[in-house]
């Protein structure tokens, strides 16, 4: 299973990132140049190519952690515990890249920088439990009881981000609709475009970074573990002497 | 050991130690009253300003002597080794973490029906109509606090720094706990009628139902060496 998964990762990981990167390319080309500059909000609205699709990425990531630490959890597969690990730092890398263009384009639209809307609550508590996982992961000396409780973290938080969004947006709430919901679209054609070539290219650069990070956190404990047994074992020939 | 024997051993267990090391419930209150005369140094309390911050200095001050107490909750269990003898016990481990939650929401409301006083006296307020829908407030806002606060209570205590984890994992949790109790608190002092912020007592029941259910099902993995 461990070495499928890692064999699989090494195959495929080379076309993702190239696919990824060339995406991302025709997408910057296409929202930075090809579009249009919006009616109301002129050339502000590019930074909503960058921003979206990493909101979007982020919350991708948050899903595959919650996936993988049930998975996890019912398994018990090491790899999978890295992968939710690698998951949980990307999330929150992405998270945080999300907020700050988020805050950027408040300035200008809604002249502030930040605002106690659901969204941004939400997206903001959602920071503050990726980097709770990711502390919570240091403190633990024993890496199985370390997977456990983390997964037992990422379902936990991953049930209550509902529940906050839902809590604030009855306090108070901004945020311009949803531009894409299950209701339709409501963008024309040409900003259409960059913003899906820009999410597909920042999905793969996600499922990039995650097939190597995986592998790290693979191969970093599999050299911890190589390292304990070497460290035993001279400790016993030095017994022996 | 039938399942509810064992919530009621567990948190029979955790009230004679506290009735006979008396340590919780008076750090908590000790805490928590700091923590009252910290907030009267920093605003100036005028009549009108008060009604509009208490809510929300009363639940900073429970939320915080909550923790406390929580925290106390499992590391009490580090001496002579109680804490193994959870995990190896053949109980049903949601029955240890129901009798655990038990235990801290009695705690936590002891602390928060001594204090309430303090607040009434100290801000000057105007109670008396509004005493049974506060008790609910307090009673569902406490519970949620300490369901989620149980199970990473149980989780912190087995880790390195486990008095900062605490906090770092439960408060962003508890940020809709939070609004709720603090919205609907305002709205009882207010004297507002129970319409106005009926759905924030239903916020906390959904809260409270969802996360007990949940820490329930996922205290096996919490408490397993």
């Amino acid at each position: 299973m461990i070495n499928a998964m890692i064999k699989w990762m090494q195959r495929y990981e080379g076309w993702v990132g190239a696919g990824g990167a060339l995406c991302l390319l025709a997408g910057l080309y296409l929202s930075l140049v090809a579009s249009p500059p919006d009616y109301y909000q002129g050339e502000v609205v590019r930074i909503m190519y960058i921003h979206v699709p990493l909101v979007q990425t982020a919350m991708l990531a948050y899903s595959v952690l919650f996936a993988g630490s049930l998975w996890y959890l019912w398994k018990r597969d090491p790899i999978v515990d890295n992968l939710c690990h690698a998951a949980a730092g990307i999330s929150a890398f992405l998270t945080a890249a999300g907020l700050i263009t988020g805050s950027i384009w408040a300035k200008p639209t809604w002249n502030t920088w930040w605002t106690w809307d659901a969204r941004l609550v939400s997206f903001a508590v959602m920071f503050l439990i990726l980097v709770g996982y990711l502390m919570l992961r240091t403190f633990v000396d024993d890496p199985e009881r370390e997977a456990r409780y983390a997964a037992v973290l990422a379902i936990v938080g991953f049930v209550d981000l509902p529940i906050v969004h839902f809590s604030v947006e009855w306090w108070r709430t901004l945020h311009q609709p949803l531009s894409i919901s299950m209701r339709g679209v409501a963008l024309s054609g040409e900003m259409l475009r960059p913003l899906i070539v820009m999410s597909i290219g920042f999905s793969a650069l996600f499922v990039y970074l995650l097939m190597v990070r995986t592998q790290m956190l693979y191969l970093t404990r599999l050299l911890h573990a190589k390292k304990g047994r070497l460290l035993s074992h001279a400790h016993l020939s030095d017994l022996d002497t | 050991m039938p399942f509810f024997r064992v919530i009621r051993w567990v948190a029979w267990k955790d009230l004679i130690s506290e009735i006979r090391s008396r340590e919780t419930i008076s750090s908590m209150f000790f805490f928590a009253l700091i923590v009252i005369l910290v907030f009267s140094f920093s605003f100036s309390m005028d009549q009108s300003e008060t009604r509009e911050l208490i809510a929300g200095i009363i639940w900073v001050a429970f939320a915080f002597t909550g923790i406390i107490g929580l925290g106390k909750s499992f590391s009490a269990e580090l001496q002579n080794d109680c804490l193994e003898h959870l995990q190896i016990s053949p109980a049903s481990k949601g029955a240890i973490y129901l009798g655990k939650l038990a235990a801290n929401l009695l705690f936590m409301l002891i602390v928060e029906i001594i204090l309430f006083p303090m607040f009434v006296i100290f801000f000057n307020l105007d109670v008396v109509e509004q005493l049974p829908v506060l008790l609910l407030i307090f009673a569902l806002a406490t519970l949620g606090l300490s369901t989620v606060g149980t199970l990473f209570s149980a989780m912190t205590v087995q880790i390195r720094a486990r008095e900062v984890m605490l906090p770092i994992l439960l408060l962003p949790l508890a940020v809709p706990v939070m609004i709720a109790a603090v919205e609907a608190t305002r709205g009882a002092l207010n004297g507002s009628p129970i319409a106005m912020y009926g759905n924030w007592l239903q916020l906390l029941a959904v809260f409270d139902v969802v996360f007990t259910v949940m820490s329930f099902w996922v205290f096996e993995w919490i408490l397993d060496s």
